[in-house]
C-alpha cells in the first residue's frame, strides 16, 4: 500500500489520483472485489443468529437475544477439548502430509519424460479428487467391512484372521490420513506442479550445465522456489484447521460410536446433537467458535512468519 | 485510504442489514398478523353458513408436503392420472388444484425441517407428526398458522365437526390449535419384532411370547437356516430396542415428542411422577445388554452393523431373505397378509408371519397419540384459507378421499361383492399403488375406508382385540414441553445415550472391553454427566404445573 500511494517525488497522493491512476486494475478486480461482497461481506450480520433464540418468523434480528446461551451445549458437552484435538490433529496431519506429499508428486510429474505418461499419470491421481465422499465412504466399506469387506475376503481367502476395523478406533487416524491423501494428493500437487512449470527454464539450464544432478537440482532450484507457493498455500490451510472435513468424516465413519475417539471432529459431533432438535442458532454458535479460533491461528502464524521472512507473509 | 475502507465496510453492514431487514418484511405478513386476523374477520362475516361467501374466483395451487419418495417413470404417469381426477374435483368445488411435494426419505427429518424453515411460500398443507415429525418444535419457532375456531368452522367445517373438543384441545399449543389430527382411524403402531410363525413352531415355539423366546427363535434360525440372516438391522433401531426392552420389563409409559430416544415418563401407576428407567434401572439395563451380546454372538445383524444406516429388510422379509422385521403392528397387517408383494406365501404355503409386540410380557401398551398423524398450514402459505378448503374435501369427501388414498377405480382398486376392496385384474402393485405415492397418513378416516380384502383380517383382528384389552390411552397428550432453558442439556443426553446404547443394545460392549455392567453403568455416568437429572427436575416441574 505504502509504495502505491507514496508519488515519485514522496508527495502523497490522495486516494482518487491513486484510484485514477489504478482504475483499469481496480476495474479488473471488480468480479473479485463484488463476489465477496455479496457473498462474505453481505450475510456477515447474519453471525447475529448465533446469540438468539431463533424463531422463523419474527427472523434473525427479531428473535429475542439469549446472550451466549447457544454456546452452552458445546462446553456442557465435556467434549470440546476431545473433538478440537481431534479436529486439529486431523488437520494438521492433512495439510502437512497432504502438502508433502503434493509437492514430492509435483517433483516426480516434473522429471517424467514421456509426455503421454506424464499426462496419463495426472490424470490418474486427480481421478479421486472428483468421487463424492458419499461414493468414498461406500467404497471403504466395501472394502473394510468384516462380513463381505473386500480386505477380509482375501485374508479369509489365505487363511488369515479377518480384521475388525469397524471395531478398533486405534485404525482410523492413519486409514482417515491414508484416503485423504489417496483422494486430494492429485489435486494439490497440480498447483506446484504449475509453479515448477513457472520456474524459468534458463536457471535449470544454467545449473545442468554447471553440472548438477537431479537431486541437486531439486534440492538447490526447485525446493527453494516452491517455497513461497508451500509457505502461502499452509498458510491458508491453517485458517482452516479447527474447520473439521465434514463430508470425508461423516460418509467414512457415519454413525459408529465404537470410533468416536479417534475420529469425532466438531462437524460431525455438532450435526449429531443439533440434527436432533434443528436448532440453526447452535450450529451457527459453533461456527462463529471455529472462525474465532481459526482467524486467530492465521494472525499467529502470518506473525511468526513475518518475523522470519517478511516476504512471504500474507499481510 | 482508510476512509474509503471505513465507507465501504459502513456501506457493506447497512447493506446487509437491510436486505436481512427486507426478508424479514417480507415473509412476516405472509403467516402472522394482518392476514390471518382477516381470515378470521372473513370467518366471522360468513359463519353464517354462506360458504358460497368465500371469495374462490382466484385459481389456486396448494402445495402438499410429505415424507416420502416421489414416484418415477410408470407409477409418476399413474399418480399423474389420479391428480388430474382430482384436480378435476377440486377445482370445481373450490377452484384450487393439488401438488404434492415430497420430503425423500434420505435425511429426511432434517430436509423436512429446512423446507418448513425457509418460509418462503412453497408448501401449504403439512403432513407432521408430534412423534416422529417434529409438529410441535415447528409450532414454537412459528412454522405453523395457528388455525382459528373461525378459520376451520369456515373452510374446514366438516373436519371441524368430525373432531371433538377434547381432541381439539389436544392439538393446541399455548392456547391456539395448530394441527388437525387424524383421529378417526383404527391402527397400531406400538413396536415388535415380525417373524416367521411357521419357523418358530419347528423351533418347538407355540408363539413368540417374550425376548427370551425371540432369543431362541434366532437360535434355531440361525442353525437351521445358516444362510437366511436373522434380522439384517441397520444401526438405528438402538432406541426402540432399548425401549420396547423397557416396555416389556415394567410398567413405564413414555412421553413423545421431547427426543427422538422416549427416555422420559411415567409409570402406569403413577403418570404423573417423571423416571427414566433406562437411567435408574440398572438391573433391568444388564439384563437388556446380556441378552443382546447374545443376539451379537449369535450373528442376529451383521457385524459391523453400527455403520449401517439402511437395508433393505422389509423386502427381504417378504422374499424369505430374512428372518425378522422389527416394526409396528401395522406393518405387521401387511406382512402377514397374502399380497402380491408378500412372495413368501407363494413360494412356501406353510408360511406364516407371527407378531411379538414389546410389553407383552407385562401388557404394556399404549394407544397411538391422535397426534401421531396430523396436518398443519405452513405459517408462510399464501393461501391458507384454500388449504383448508382442500384438506377438508380430501379428508371428508367421500370421491376426493377414495382418489387421493386408493387411485381411479377401476384401475387401482375395485370393490368386491363382499364390499371389501380388491385390486383389479392386471393391477401392478409396483407402479399402481397410489396409496403409497400420496402417503396420506394426517387425516385418513375410518367412515370412508373400505376394507382391503388382501390383508389377512383372520389374524389381524385377534391381535386388535388382544392389543385393545391391554392398552391404555395416550396420557400425556396435552403436555408439550417447553425445552428452551434445558435445550443443551437434552442434546447432550441424547448424543451420549445414541453413543452409549448402541453398544449395549448391539451387543458391541464386549468389543470396547467392557463387561454388561461396566457398559451401562459408563451409560448411566454418562447420562448423569450430560445433565439428565436438570431435565428430569425440569419436566417434573412442567408436569406438575399442568396435573395438579
Amino acid at each position: 500500500m505504502k509504495d502505491i500511494s507514496a508519488g515519485p517525488l514522496g508527495k502523497k497522493k490522495t486516494w482518487y489520483q491513486v484510484f485514477w491512476r489504478y482504475r483499469v486494475l481496480t476495474l479488473m478486480c471488480i468480479p473479485a472485489i463484488l463476489f465477496f461482497f455479496f457473498f462474505s461481506y453481505m450475510p456477515m450480520p447474519g453471525i447475529w443468529v448465533a446469540f438468539v433464540d431463533y424463531k422463523y418468523r419474527k427472523g434473525v434480528f427479531g428473535s429475542p437475544f439469549v446472550g451466549l446461551r447457544n454456546f452452552e451445549f458445546l462446553a456442557q458437552s465435556g467434549k470440546l477439548w476431545t473433538l478440537t484435538r481431534n479436529t486439529i490433529l486431523y488437520n494438521l496431519a492433512f495439510i502437512i502430509l497432504g502438502n508433502l506429499f503434493a509437492v514430492f508428486i509435483a517433483i516426480l510429474l516434473n522429471e517424467i519424460q514421456s509426455r503421454r505418461f506424464k499426462k496419463l499419470s495426472q490424470t490418474m491421481m486427480f481421478l479421486p479428487y472428483f468421487i463424492s465422499q458419499v461414493l468414498v465412504g461406500i467404497l471403504v466399506f466395501n472394502l473394510l467391512n468384516y462380513d463381505t469387506g473386500f480386505v477380509n475376503e482375501v485374508l479369509r481367502a489365505l487363511g488369515k484372521t479377518p480384521w475388525q476395523p469397524y471395531s478398533s478406533p486405534g485404525a482410523w487416524p492413519v486409514l482417515m490420513v491414508i484416503i485423504y491423501l489417496w483422494q486430494q494428493t492429485g489435486y494439490n500437487s497440480v498447483v506446484y506442479f504449475a509453479s515448477i512449470c513457472g520456474i524459468d527454464a534458463e536457471i535449470i539450464e544454467a545449473a545442468r550445465v554447471d553440472g548438477a544432478n537431479a537431486f541437486q537440482k531439486i534440492r538447490y532450484i526447485l525446493l527453494p522456489m516452491l517455497k513461497p507457493t508451500i509457505v502461502i498455500l499452509l498458510l491458508f490451510a491453517l485458517g482452516g484447521i479447527v474447520k473439521g472435513n465434514f463430508g470425508l468424516f461423516y460418509n467414512v465413519i457415519g454413525q459408529n460410536p465404537m470410533l468416536y475417539d479417534t475420529t469425532d471432529i466438531i462437524e460431525t459431533y455438532v450435526y449429531r446433537s443439533t440434527i436432533a432438535d434443528f436448532n440453526f442458532s447452535s450450529a451457527s454458535a459453533v461456527g462463529l467458535y471455529q472462525s474465532i479460533v481459526g482467524f486467530v491461528i492465521v494472525l499467529c502464524a502470518n506473525g511468526v512468519i513475518k518475523k522470519i521472512e517478511p516476504d512471504y507473509s500474507l499481510f | 485510504m482508510k476512509k474509503v475502507l471505513a465507507a465501504f465496510l459502513i456501506t457493506t453492514m447497512a447493506a446487509s442489514l437491510a436486505a436481512c431487514g427486507g426478508q424479514g418484511g417480507r415473509t412476516a405478513p405472509d403467516g402472522s398478523g394482518t392476514e390471518t386476523d382477516a381470515a378470521v374477520d372473513g370467518g366471522a362475516a360468513a359463519s353464517g353458513d354462506e360458504a358460497a361467501a368465500i371469495d374462490t374466483s382466484e385459481h389456486v395451487v396448494i402445495n402438499y408436503m410429505v415424507t416420502g419418495d416421489p414416484p418415477e417413470g410408470e407409477a409418476k404417469e399413474n399418480l399423474n392420472r389420479m391428480m388430474e381426477e382430482l384436480n378435476g374435483i377440486l377445482t370445481e368445488k373450490v377452484n384450487a388444484e393439488l401438488q404434492i411435494y415430497y420430503i425423500p426419505w434420505t435425511d429426511w427429518l432434517a430436509n423436512y425441517n429446512l423446507t418448513l424453515a425457509q418460509m418462503d411460500g412453497s408448501v401449504d398443507l403439512v403432513g407432521t407428526a408430534s412423534d416422529w415429525l417434529d409438529a410441535w418444535p415447528n409450532a414454537k419457532d412459528g412454522a405453523f398458522l395457528e388455525l382459528s375456531e373461525n378459520m376451520l368452522k369456515t373452510y374446514a367445517p366438516k373436519t371441524w365437526a368430525s373432531v371433538s373438543p377434547e381432541h381439539w384441545e389436544l392439538c393446541k399449543y399455548n392456547g391456539e390449535i395448530y394441527l388437525m389430527p387424524e383421529d378417526n382411524y383404527a391402527q397400531w403402531t406400538n413396536h415388535g419384532f415380525i417373524y416367521r410363525a411357521d419357523w418358530a413352531k419347528e423351533a418347538g415355539l407355540d408363539e413368540v411370547k417374550s425376548w427370551e423366546d425371540m432369543t431362541a427363535y434366532f437360535a434355531y434360525v440361525r442353525k437351521a437356516y445358516p444362510d437366511i440372516m436373522a434380522w439384517d438391522s441397520d444401526g438405528t433401531a438402538y432406541g426402540t430396542l432399548a425401549g420396547g426392552w423397557t416396555a416389556s420389563h415394567s410398567d413405564f409409559v413414555a412421553i413423545d415428542g421431547i427426543t427422538a430416544n422416549a427416555l422420559w415418563g411415567g409409570t402406569k401407576s403413577d403418570p404423573y411422577t417423571i423416571t427414566v428407567p433406562q437411567y435408574d434401572d440398572t438391573d433391568m439395563m444388564v439384563a437388556f445388554a446380556k441378552e443382546m451380546a447374545k443376539w451379537d454372538e449369535m450373528g442376529v445383524w451383521s457385524t459391523d452393523v453400527l455403520n449401517k444406516t439402511t437395508t433393505a429388510n422389509r423386502d427381504d422379509y417378504r422374499i424369505g431373505k430374512v428372518a425378522a422385521e422389527q416394526h409396528h403392528t401395522q406393518t405387521w397387517t401387511d406382512l402377514c397378509s397374502h399380497t402380491d408383494n408378500n412372495k413368501i406365501y407363494t413360494d412356501d404355503s406353510d408360511a406364516e408371519s407371527g407378531f411379538f409386540w414389546f410389553g407383552e410380557e407385562t401388557g404394556n401398551v399404549v394407544r397411538l397419540s391422535i397426534t401421531h398423524g396430523a396436518m398443519a398450514v405452513s405459517a408462510a402459505s399464501e393461501n391458507p384459507e384454500r388449504a383448508l378448503m382442500v384438506y377438508d374435501l380430501i379428508r371428508n369427501d367421500p370421491d376426493c378421499y377414495r382418489l387421493f388414498n386408493y387411485g381411479i377405480k377401476g384401475v387401482s382398486w375395485d370393490v368386491n361383492e363382499d364390499g371389501l376392496r380388491i385390486t383389479p385384474e392386471g393391477y401392478n402393485p409396483d407402479t399402481q399403488n397410489i396409496n403409497g405415492m400420496t402417503n396420506y397418513w394426517w387425516g385418513r378416516n375410518d367412515d370412508l375406508e373400505i376394507r382391503d380384502a388382501s390383508r389377512n383380517w383372520d389374524v389381524i383382528e385377534p391381535m386388535y382385540e388382544e392389543l385393545d384389552a391391554a392398552a391404555i390411552d395416550y396420557p400425556y397428550g396435552q403436555f408439550v414441553p417447553d425445552v428452551d432453558a434445558i435445550q443443551a442439556q437434552i442434546n447432550n443426553v441424547n448424543e451420549v445415550y445414541t453413543n452409549d446404547m448402541k453398544l449395549i443394545a448391539y451387543g458391541k460392549f464386549d468389543d470396547q472391553g467392557m463387561t454388561a455392567e461396566e457398559a451401562v453403568q459408563k451409560l448411566h455416568d454418562d447420562l448423569q454427566k450430560a445433565g439428565i437429572e436438570t431435565v428430569t427436575e425440569e419436566l417434573q416441574r412442567q408436569f406438575d404445573e399442568l396435573y395438579k
